[in-house]
């Protein structure tokens, strides 16, 4: 009976014991993210082709995505309008006497990215501000079961993907929608990807993460996860990596959220918010700003090294994310370049979308998404007096423009009234097209045969020009010279 | 003839058909709620006159819909009315998609369109909206066909479209409120179809 009641208390002792954490005190952890991108699940044999399909893989069976990458591809784009004489086509795609051209690859390039920034159902709609108003030209997507991600909606539906670790119900509509798209496909490689982490390190923007707590930085019931901008460029080592144990201030209340979390041996899992806000890729200024995240949440792994990965995500509005992918430079430029048809994206975000559902429209206006991080172990602390955003001044007009384009967008996506380009953009490669192609021997046609913007402002601005020649003109004559 | 509508009620109705374009008058409680919500999607298109576009419900979720003329445009005018007005049917029905449901017959000549789950997907593809045709030749009281799985011409190619006395082109569909299966070829998001048609179709007269 004794060496009963001494087991006994002796199993209460380590009960007691075992419930207290290993350390109780006041805690904090920095992190600086080094990568950011979209959580695509590659599946493909990297530099494997098979035909005319790039890297064929269980995610996309064909390979990523080919659009404008040849004649044959671009020819099908065009073909569509049937407004488009066969003339027309065929010029387009093999522009004559371009091989006169000083630049043919240039010449060629900004042609077709003239052409097809016009694919609507009649002349004169801009493409990538009216998407809608274009034919569906096909999308492959992702047919795999496996997705990276969360189970946004608590549900497990059929259209659902199962995560790596076996968790079912996993909501990444933007996967199966883009995931095949050629400049985000890739294991490490993807193009986009690439440029975009590329500018975060070389300090486009800096996004930060610190957890807190007061219990055990690898067990804590009762954490803290702060995300948000930091002002601070990504210090790098001489090696090109993040480099760890920097200090970096964080900004609020813009691109910036605080939830709760729960850490279980050093896997962080934040609640679910109604509205998490955080910077959004960019690759260039223009696109930055907040990812604004419905449902949001977070998940990372600390790592015994001290840095961390995991997964932000959440549902965002596909407008958002067709006009920050579509206007980075302008529509055509990234489609030709990138292999990816901005109109292809429209629909595939449109049909996928299930999140965010307006009963006043009926439609879904969100689509659920996961982003990959990875992170440094950093100092994240605030800033000494509250500060908001620093404004890159060389870059606001280029920046008022890209706001400009998406407000024309989404009004015309709303709306449904074709909506013209707003001025400042380079859509429908003005002006570069009128500079590269001056010497093609059938640089008339295309100048005049193909439709781009017209701004008041280049009106006058030609006015000017054309009254300061004739001017000109009539100084000289008065002169006496030629 | 009577069908069975979502309140479980059986209505008849005169000549098995309504109109939902401004011809509400027999349509039944259920579509009523619906009509009460047309005007914000319509208004973009002129109404359609009286017996220009008529439906009739078969079964849970399948609809026929016919549109009839008598001044010929082209058949691209027409097709594309009637696939926006299948489009904001199912709208109307709180539906997402519609699946065209192909009216063939023996001896068809044109193939039929395969799912291809590892190819493109699409959220529509205007070529496979495809109706079948009835039609009448001014001075012939004879009603003839034409479909578009036959592989003969389109009945009206080389002639004078005022030969035309009347015409109709019908279309079966089905309605679905999940999410789209984008890899049928013959399924079309009703978002998109109406999004890209409510700019370029009127009805015919």
């Amino acid at each position: 009976m004794r060496l009963h009641k001494h087991l006994w208390f002796c199993a209460l002792a380590g009960l007691l014991c075992g419930a207290q954490p290993v350390s109780a005190a006041p805690w904090v952890r920095g992190y600086v993210v080094a990568t950011y991108e979209y959580a695509f699940r590659y599946g493909g044999r990297a530099g494997f082709t098979r035909g005319s399909e790039i890297e064929p893989g269980v995610d996309c069976p064909h390979g990523s995505t080919v659009h404008f990458a040849n004649e044959d591809e671009t020819r099908r784009a065009l073909a569509r309008q049937k407004w488009r004489s066969r003339q027309e086509i065929d010029w387009i795609t093999k522009p004559p006497g371009l091989g006169q051209a000083r630049a043919p690859v240039l010449t060629r390039f900004f042609i077709w990215n003239r052409a097809v920034s016009y694919r609507g159902y009649r002349r004169g709609i801009e493409t990538y501000v009216n998407p809608f108003a274009a034919e569906d030209p096909g999308q492959p997507q992702v047919v795999s079961r496996i997705g990276d991600g969360f189970n946004l909606d608590g549900k497990i539906g059929t259209r659902d993907f199962v995560s790596p670790d076996g968790e079912k119900g996993i909501d990444n509509a933007l996967y199966r929608a883009w995931g095949c798209d050629a400049p985000w496909r890739g294991n490490g490689n993807a193009t986009l990807d690439l440029r975009a982490n590329d500018k975060m390190q070389e300090g486009l923007y800096t996004m930060v993460i610190r957890i807190s707590g007061n219990q055990d930085p690898m067990n804590d019931d009762n954490a803290t996860v702060e995300i948000g901008y930091s002002p601070d460029k990504i210090v790098k080592d001489a090696r090109g990596n993040v480099a760890p144990d920097y200090s970096y201030r964080i900004l609020e209340p813009a691109e910036y959220t605080r939830l709760k979390a729960r850490i279980r041996n050093g896997v962080v899992q934040t609640e679910q918010v109604a509205q998490m806000h955080a910077p959004r890729i960019a690759w260039f200024y223009d696109q930055t700003g907040d990812a604004d995240f419905h449902q949001g949440r977070i998940r990372l792994k600390i790592a015994d090294d001290g840095s961390a990965a995991g997964l932000l995500g959440g549902y965002r509005d596909w407008r958002d994310l067709y006009v920050e992918n579509a206007f980075a430079q302008d529509g055509g430029q990234q489609g030709i370049r990138e292999h990816e048809d901005h109109v292809a994206l429209y629909y595939a975000l449109k049909r996928n979308a299930d999140g965010m559902y307006d009963p006043r429209t009926r439609r879904y206006q969100g689509i659920s998404t996961a982003y990959r991080i990875t992170a440094m172990p950093a100092y994240v602390v605030d800033p000494d007096k509250p500060m908001d955003i620093p404004l890159l001044a060389g870059e606001v007009d280029r920046k008022a423009a890209f706001e400009a384009i998406r407000a024309a967008t989404i009004k015309a996506v709303t709306t449904r009234v074709p909506q013209d380009v707003p001025p400042g953009t380079t859509e429908a490669a003005v002006p570069t097209l009128e500079r590269v192609i001056v010497d093609l021997p059938s640089k008339d046609y295309f100048l005049k045969t193909l439709d781009r913007p017209r701004y008041p402002e280049e009106k006058a601005a030609n006015d000017t020009s054309n009254r300061r020649a004739a001017n000109d003109g009539k100084s000289l004559a008065l002169a006496g010279k030629p | 003839m009577s069908f069975r509508i979502s309140t479980g009620r059986t209505v008849a109705v005169a000549a098995a058909f309504f109109c939902l374009a401004g011809q509400a008058q027999a349509a039944p409680a259920a579509a009523k709620v619906a009509l009460a919500d047309a005007p914000e999607r319509l208004d973009m298109v002129p109404p359609a006159g009286p017996g220009v576009f008529k439906m009739e419900k078969k079964g849970a979720d399948r609809f026929h819909l016919v549109l009839a003329g008598h001044k010929f445009t082209s058949r691209d005018d027409v097709e594309k009315y009637l696939a926006w007005r299948a489009a904001e049917l199912t709208l109307e029905q709180d539906g997402r998609w519609f699946s065209f449901i192909e009216a063939r017959g023996r001896g068809d000549a044109v193939a039929v369109p395969r799912r291809d789950p590892a190819g493109l997907r699409y959220s529509f593809r205007m070529e496979y909206f495809r109706p079948v045709w009835r039609y009448r030749l001014s001075g012939d009281p004879a009603w003839k066909s034409w479909s578009p799985f036959s592989g003969a011409a389109f009945f009206a190619d080389g002639k004078d479209a005022a030969t035309i006395a009347d015409f109709e082109a019908s279309a079966d569909i089905a309605l679905h409120k999940d999410q789209m299966d984008d890899a049928d070829p013959l399924a079309f998001e009703a978002g998109a179809v109406s999004d890209l048609l409510v700019n370029q179709v009127s009805p015919p007269q």
